[in-house]
C-alpha cells in the first residue's frame, strides 16, 4: 500500500509561543531521517524560519492570491518531499480560511497527501477558541496539539481534544535558561548536535531525543490510522462531497 | 411532454454581470441534467456563446425572425429550459415584445413557465428599472438579482428607498450572487469555458487543462454558493427539473 506524504502545518494563532522552535525541530527531525524536506515561511515580514534554513525555506505572502497559488498549487502537487509550513499568527486566519474554501484537505487526500496541523497549544483563551474554531471549520483535518512548556507550564488537555484518537498531545519540555540560549543561536542544529554527541546524556541531548521520539511515534500513529482506514474500506477522509460538484 | 420554461436574464444597464448569471444558470441545469438551450442577444459579440457555444445561439429578441426562432420552437425543441440573455438596455423592450407576440398570454394560461432574472446595478437608477418592467412580469416568477461577483461597487440604496421599490413587487424574490476572487474570475475568462468545466480542470474541447488548484477551488466554492441561492428559490421545482431530467434520460435510452 502506498504511504501518504505528510504536509506538516506548524500553526499558532498567537505570537511568541515557540512555533518556530517547533518548526525547526521538525525540519531537523526529517533531515536527520534523511528525507527530502521543503518548507514555507508564511511570515513575510519576519521570516525567522527562513533565517535558520535559507536554502530550504521559501518565504511566501499569502495575503494576495498569487502567494496563495504559489503555496497551495505547489503543496497539492504529488511529491516525495515532506513539506513544512510555518503559519504565524499574522497569516493564521487567512491560511485556514483559504484552505477550507478551496477544499484543500479532500483534494490532498485524493492525491495521497496528508495535511497534519501541529497546533501550538497554550492556556490562553484565544488559543483555546482558535483550536475549537479550526476543528469546526475543517472537521476532517488532522490536528495535533503541541504543548510547549517554554510558553506555559500548564495546559489543559480537555481544551484540546484530539481530532483523531491516535493524535494525542505532543509535549515540548522546558529547558533551563542557560541551555535555552544555546539552541536559539542561528547556527545551532538539533540534528548535528545529536550526531556530534551520540549517547551523551546532556540536557539538550535528552531534550532533542525525546522530542524526535514523539515525532517518530506520531508518524507511526498516522500511518497506522491510514492502514486501519484502508482496511475498513474508506479513505480515512470521511468527506461527503456534494454529488454534482 | 413537460411544460417548457423560459428564463429571461436581463438588466437595463450594462456592466452588472448579467452574462455571468446566465452562465451560472446554464451550469446549474447541466449539473441537474436538464436539457437547456440559450439565446444570446448580445449580437454580434455574444459573450454567452463564447462560454457555452454548443447550446447558445446569437439572436436579436426584438426582431420577428429571431422571435420565431426562439418562441415557435418552444414546444418542439428537446430542451426543457430556454435561457435568454438579453442585451443591456433591452430588457423592457424585450418584455414588451413578449407581450405583443402573445407569449405573456400563454404564460398566464399556464402553458409556459416564465421566470425573469433582473440583474440590478448598484445605483438608484437601477431601481427605476423595476417600475418599467413590473407591468410585464405579473405572471412571471420575478427574481431581483444583486450581483456582487466583481464587488466593484456597493449597493447605495438605503433601507427605506429599497423597501419603497421592492414592496411594489409583492412576489419578487431577491437573490444575491456573492463575490468571486478576481484572479479566479479572470482565469475563467481567459479559459473561455463554463465555470463547471474550469472546476473540472478541462479545456474547451474537454481536454485536460492545467488551471491553478487554488483558483479552481475559489470557483467551486463560489459556484456552490450561487447554486445554493438557486436551490433556495427552488429553481428546479419552478422549471419542473425532475420531470425534464427523467424525460432527457428516457430520450437518451430510446436513441
Amino acid at each position: 500500500m502506498a504511504q501518504p506524504t505528510p504536509i506538516y502545518i506548524v500553526a499558532s494563532p498567537r505570537p511568541r509561543v515557540g512555533k518556530t522552535v517547533l518548526a525547526r525541530l521538525l525540519v531537523e527531525f526529517l533531515r536527520a531521517s534523511r528525507r527530502p524536506v521543503a518548507a514555507y515561511d508564511l511570515n513575510p515580514r519576519d521570516p525567522v524560519l527562513a533565517g535558520y534554513f535559507p536554502r530550504l525555506v521559501t518565504p511566501i505572502d499569502i495575503a494576495d492570491t498569487r502567494g496563495q497559488m504559489m503555496l497551495f498549487d505547489r503543496l497539492i502537487a504529488r511529491s516525495a518531499t515532506t513539506r513544512i509550513i510555518d503559519v504565524g499568527y499574522g497569516a493564521y486566519d487567512q491560511f485556514f480560511a483559504v484552505m477550507a474554501e478551496i477544499g484543500f484537505v479532500r483534494e490532498a487526500r485524493r492525491r495521497m497527501i496528508e495535511p497534519v496541523v501541529l497546533f501550538a497549544a497554550d492556556h490562553a483563551a484565544i488559543t483555546v477558541r482558535a483550536y475549537a474554531d479550526l476543528r469546526r471549520d475543517l472537521p476532517d483535518l488532522t490536528v495535533v496539539p503541541v504543548h510547549n512548556e517554554f510558553v506555559s507550564v500548564t495546559c489543559d488537555k480537555d481544551d484540546f481534544p484530539p481530532t483523531r484518537a491516535a493524535c494525542r498531545m505532543l509535549r515540548i519540555p522546558r529547558l533551563s535558561q542557560m541551555v535555552r540560549g544555546v539552541i536559539d543561536r542561528p547556527s545551532f542544529s538539533f540534528g548535528a548536535y545529536l550526531v556530534a554527541t551520540p549517547g551523551t546524556p546532556t540536557e539538550i541531548h535528552d531534550w532533542i531525543a525525546g522530542i524526535f521520539a514523539q515525532f517518530r511515534e506520531l508518524e507511526l500513529r498516522l500511518l497506522m490510522g491510514t492502514l486501519a482506514a484502508s482496511l475498513a474500506g474508506g479513505s480515512g477522509a470521511g468527506w461527503q462531497d456534494r454529488e454534482r460538484m | 411532454m413537460t411544460k417548457p420554461s423560459v428564463i429571461v436574464v436581463g438588466a437595463d444597464k450594462g456592466g452588472v454581470g448579467k452574462t455571468t448569471v446566465s452562465r451560472t444558470l446554464l451550469d446549474y441545469f447541466t449539473a441537474h441534467h436538464v436539457p437547456t438551450r440559450a439565446f444570446d442577444s448580445e449580437a454580434p459579440k455574444g459573450t454567452l456563446k463564447r462560454f457555452h457555444p454548443d447550446v447558445t445561439e446569437i439572436v436579436d429578441a426584438t426582431l420577428v425572425p429571431d422571435q420565431m426562432k426562439i418562441f415557435d420552437t418552444l414546444s418542439n425543441d428537446e430542451s426543457k429550459v430556454t435561457v435568454i440573455d438579453v442585451r443591456a438596455g433591452l430588457l423592457s423592450p424585450t418584455l414588451r415584445a413578449l407581450r405583443d407576440i402573445g407569449f405573456l398570454d400563454a404564460v398566464k394560461k399556464g402553458q409556459i413557465t416564465f421566470a425573469v432574472f433582473h440583474i440590478l446595478g448598484s445605483s438608484l437608477a437601477s431601481l427605476n428599472e423595476i417600475e418599467e418592467t413590473a407591468p410585464f412580469t405579473v405572471d412571471a416568477r420575478y427574481f431581483l438579482v444583486k450581483n456582487y461577483v466583481n464587488n466593484t461597487s456597493f449597493f447605495e440604496w438605503d433601507q427605506a428607498t429599497h423597501a419603497a421599490y421592492f414592496n411594489k413587487l409583492k412576489d419578487a424574490v431577491e437573490i444575491s450572487i456573492p463575490k468571486l476572487n478576481e484572479m479566479a474570475y479572470e482565469q475563467v475568462e481567459l479559459a473561455s469555458v463554463p465555470f463547471l468545466t474550469f472546476v473540472a480542470n478541462k479545456g474547451t474541447n474537454g481536454e485536460a487543462a492545467n488551471y491553478s488548484f487554488v483558483l479552481r477551488g475559489y470557483v467551486r466554492h463560489w459556484l456552490g454558493n450561487v447554486w445554493a441561492e438557486y436551490d433556495r428559490i427552488k429553481l428546479n421545482d419552478i422549471i419542473g427539473a425532475a420531470a425534464a431530467a427523467n424525460g432527457a434520460r428516457a430520450q437518451a435510452a430510446r436513441s
